[in-house]
């Protein structure tokens, strides 16, 4: 028994190490994920917000889409989901991913750094495209006129 | 015939609970004929499916796009290989196959034990059709049947996604459905030895190479995934602890803890309750995979009302499931006491208890980080993620641990080792690793990490090796055989011990892939032709890329692809070419892009066609369009993953080839209870 118990106080001590990995690892590497309307108001309320790695869900604007050719930098513009008119530019210094799109109607998840200058500086770009693969019948038919 | 197919899903329903009740009843009544039955019910349900799959193949062959699932998924000008896989390329379809499959070894499970080991049959029969149940339920209610029919028929359908459409895409999904569904019947057998309180090792002599079939299935999967992402999506990059990576991860890594804990209570009889909790676990784990894969609860948290009906179902079922198991757990505690205890830190039990710990806390660790924007939505109503940081953090020590412990392991004796065995056996592998990782550091590799992992791989190489080189010197000098025969038979007579170590070589192989990423390099530059970039090699060579232009042509299921030429010369002479592509697929709106890549043993060269300055143009051969920006990447090691995944597959198939007869066990002195002649 006396034994079994040392183990229990080893199997303890991992567990500790690894609580204390588990906890350091979400306090320092945690990230909000936002609507655009709740980064900005956060913004408002606390512009120490500014310095803090965010992700944001928000869709992207139809054509607003650019790029400077000399240096590789993506601008386009994203937009709240719910209401439209809460939207900040994006900039993005990286290959986008294939799916990215701006000639339809797109949701794009961004990571990065809401600047004081009101511009998104994103260092990751993803698309959500879980709504793109799968069309519903009425969606269907809509292309079936079109 | 795709009629058929929706009749046989209809009919397969009520047949496997049938089936089921039967053959639970059957065990606890004692009547051989109802079990029966339920055997009959699992042959009926694997031939209901056969035909509800093939009723769906047929209907993605023949273009019938008035099904919901088909006009989804296909279109037309697809080719036909994509049309098959079209089977598990979405979620209804998918849920089809991963019954399928689980009816298949449904039907293998109950062929080769009903005879062998009849009285665990009658609940693996019902637990079998039981799972194969609830899949069945789920098509059927939960709105995701694939023969939903559309009130008119599209002219074509919106084809498969162009990332789909790739060779390691359609074989990754089945592997790991492979390695989810086999796990199933470990888990049956499981229940079944706690119903009918056969608690010894038999169920798990019984299920060993079903759990290593799912372990290979499983692991195979995986690296297909990676494989995957590298070529098709991830820009060179292979793991992104993406929600649905994670997923498959888990269970895995149960399955190995598992695995290994298996083995302490075949040869000392500890760890019952343990292994029951793990078998559970995992099995839990592989629906909560297909379940994630397939729902997008994780990434689209905003919207997770939309498809509550089978989160529900899924939810539900697991935790009926738990809650089932843990009751019978504690009903039959009293018969899984523990045989005997762990004597000494130092000693091969404590070594796989390490191993299992560590295993079940990267499992914790990835499973808390998976779902933490579930909780912290859930708690505070403020979603807040974790990123690829916290997962590094976390699993890069435990990695490294469970790679010593690779080491360790294996030679370190049963009960306690003596000082003498312990220095015997590590002292030599100890100075290799050391001397490795000084190496390494006089070329010139600074960053810790790295060197840890390259030191602590050639530490556990070493001993791999001083143990296959041990045995055949053994075996040829007591046989007097030649060392490569006796190195074969030494294989095949212990299968499982040495099979084990190759599977071990395969995993070294692949974490000093994982170390060598910290080495890459790569640059984005934007170039007309004629003009060519330099790169340099962290191994100290250097290449020069010479971009030749671009070249526009249709191709199947394409209404363009513009291809980039690119010659290559290594340190001044050339070796070659190297294209990578834009295609716009005949359904999708954005172009695709396809990369290159020129593989060595040590590195690859890897091109991605960022854009194309005027695409259009260059689609249409314009000769002015030609202006291109390219990224340039040299990934380190990264072959290694794929060679380690052909070496862990050879170890895995070396394992549980069938024996012939008996099998003598080499490994005797070390166990003082084994019932099967077989050990570590």
């Amino acid at each position: 028994m006396k034994n079994n118990s040392r183990f229990l106080a080893a199997v303890g001590g991992v567990s500790l190490v690894v609580g204390y990995l588990i906890w350091t690892g979400v306090t320092e590497t945690m990230t909000y994920y936002l609507t655009p309307i709740e980064l900005i108001s956060r913004v408002e309320e606390d512009p120490t917000f500014h310095q803090m790695g965010v992700k944001v869900s928000g869709r992207l604007e139809r054509g607003s889409w650019s790029r400077d050719s000399n240096e590789l930098l993506h601008r386009f513009t994203v937009a709240d989901i719910e209401d439209e008119s809460v939207r900040f530019p994006v900039e993005y210094r990286d290959i986008l991913p294939d799916t990215f799109n701006d000639q339809e109607l797109q949701d794009v998840v961004l990571e990065g750094r809401y600047r004081e200058d009101g511009v998104f500086d994103a260092t990751v770009v993803l698309t959500k495209c879980g709504s793109r693969y799968e069309a519903t019948p009425e969606e269907l038919l809509e292309d079936f006129i079109e | 015939m795709i009629l058929l197919g929706e009749f046989a899903l209809w009919i397969a329903l009520p047949v496997s609970v049938m089936g089921a009740v039967l053959a639970f009843l059957g065990g606890v009544k004692r009547r051989g004929d109802w079990v029966l039955s339920g055997e009959m019910s699992v042959y009926a349900v694997f031939f209901l499916l056969i035909l509800t799959s093939a009723g769906i193949i047929v209907a993605f062959l023949t273009d019938r796009f008035d099904y919901w699932y088909v006009a989804n998924y296909s279109n037309r000008e697809l080719p036909t290989y994509f049309k098959v896989a079209g089977l598990w390329a979405g979620q209804r379809g998918s849920l089809v196959f991963w019954a399928l499959l689980l009816s298949l070894f449904s039907v293998v499970a109950t062929v080769s034990n009903r005879h062998k080991n009849r009285e665990f049959m009658p609940y693996v029969v019902g637990v079998l059709l039981t799972i194969t149940g609830f899949f069945l339920l789920v098509l059927l209610f939960a709105d995701v049947n694939p023969f939903e029919r559309m009130p008119f028929a599209p002219a074509d359908g919106r084809g498969l996604n162009p990332q789909l459409q790739n060779y390691w895409m359609t074989i990754h999904p089945p592997t790991l459905y492979l390695g989810f569904t086999a796990f199933t019947v470990p888990f049956a057998f499981a229940i079944s030895a706690l119903l009918n309180g056969r608690l010894d090792t038999r169920w798990i002599i019984i299920t060993r190479r079903w759990i290593l079939l799912s372990w290979f299935f499983l692991a195979n999967g995986i690296i297909f995934g990676m494989r995957w992402a590298y070529e098709e999506l991830g820009w060179g990059g292979f793991w992104f602890w993406d929600p649905v990576e994670n997923a498959s991860l888990l269970p895995w890594l149960t399955a190995t803890a598992f695995l290994h804990s298996i083995q302490i209570q075949e040869n000392r009889g500890m760890l019952k309750i343990w292994n029951m909790g793990l078998v559970v676990t995992t099995f839990l784990l592989t629906i909560f995979a297909t379940f994630l894969t397939r729902s997008g609860l994780i990434e689209s948290v905003h919207t997770f009302a939309e498809n509550t009906k089978i989160a529900f179902l899924f939810l539900g079922f697991m935790g009926s499931i738990a809650a089932l198991c843990i009751m019978l757990i504690v009903w039959r505690k009293p018969l899984l006491k523990s045989e005997s205890q762990i004597e000494s830190y130092l000693s091969r039990e404590s070594a796989f208890l390490f191993n299992n710990v560590l295993f079940l806390a990267a499992a914790f660790a990835v499973l808390f980080g998976t779902l933490f924007p579930l909780i912290t939505e859930g708690i505070t109503g403020q979603t807040i993620t974790v990123g690829p940081p916290y997962f590094n953090r976390i699993n890069l020590p435990l990695g490294l641990a469970l790679l010593a412990l690779m080491g360790i392991g294996p030679v370190i004796s049963w009960r306690k080792a003596s000082r003498r065995n312990l220095v015997k056996n590590f002292r030599m592998p100890i100075v290799v690793g050391l001397l490795v990782a000084l190496w390494f550091y006089m070329m010139g590799a600074r960053q810790v990490m790295p060197l840890v992992t390259f030191g602590i791989s050639s530490f556990v190489l070493t001993i791999i090796m001083v143990e296959f080189v041990k045995g055949t010197k053994a075996r040829s000098r007591i046989e007097g055989e030649g060392h490569f025969v006796a190195f074969l038979h030494l294989i095949g007579r212990n299968r499982r011990r040495w099979g084990g170590y190759i599977v071990h070589v395969g995993v070294v192989l692949v974490f000093t892939a994982f170390a060598g990423a910290a080495f890459d390099r790569e640059l984005i530059t934007t170039l007309e032709p004629g003009e060519s970039v330099t790169i340099e090699s962290p191994l100290g060579h250097e290449y020069n890329l010479t971009y030749q232009g671009l070249s526009s042509a249709r191709g199947d299921n394409l209404a363009a692809k513009t291809t980039a030429l690119i010659a290559v010369s290594e340190d001044g002479h050339p070796v070659g070419t190297m294209t990578a592509e834009k295609r716009l697929y005949l359904t999708w709106q954005a172009p695709v892009t396809e990369v290159g890549i020129r593989s060595k043993f040590l590195e690859d060269l890897y091109l991605i066609l960022e854009s194309v300055s005027d695409l259009n143009g260059a689609f249409l051969n314009d000769p002015k369009a030609q202006r291109a920006t390219f990224e340039i990447q040299i990934n380190i090691l990264v072959g290694w993953i794929w060679y380690g995944g052909l070496v862990i597959s050879l170890g895995g198939v070396i394992t549980m080839w069938p024996s012939r007869g008996r099998q003598l066990n080499s490994d005797q002195k070390n166990s003082h209870r084994d019932p099967s002649g077989l050990t570590a």
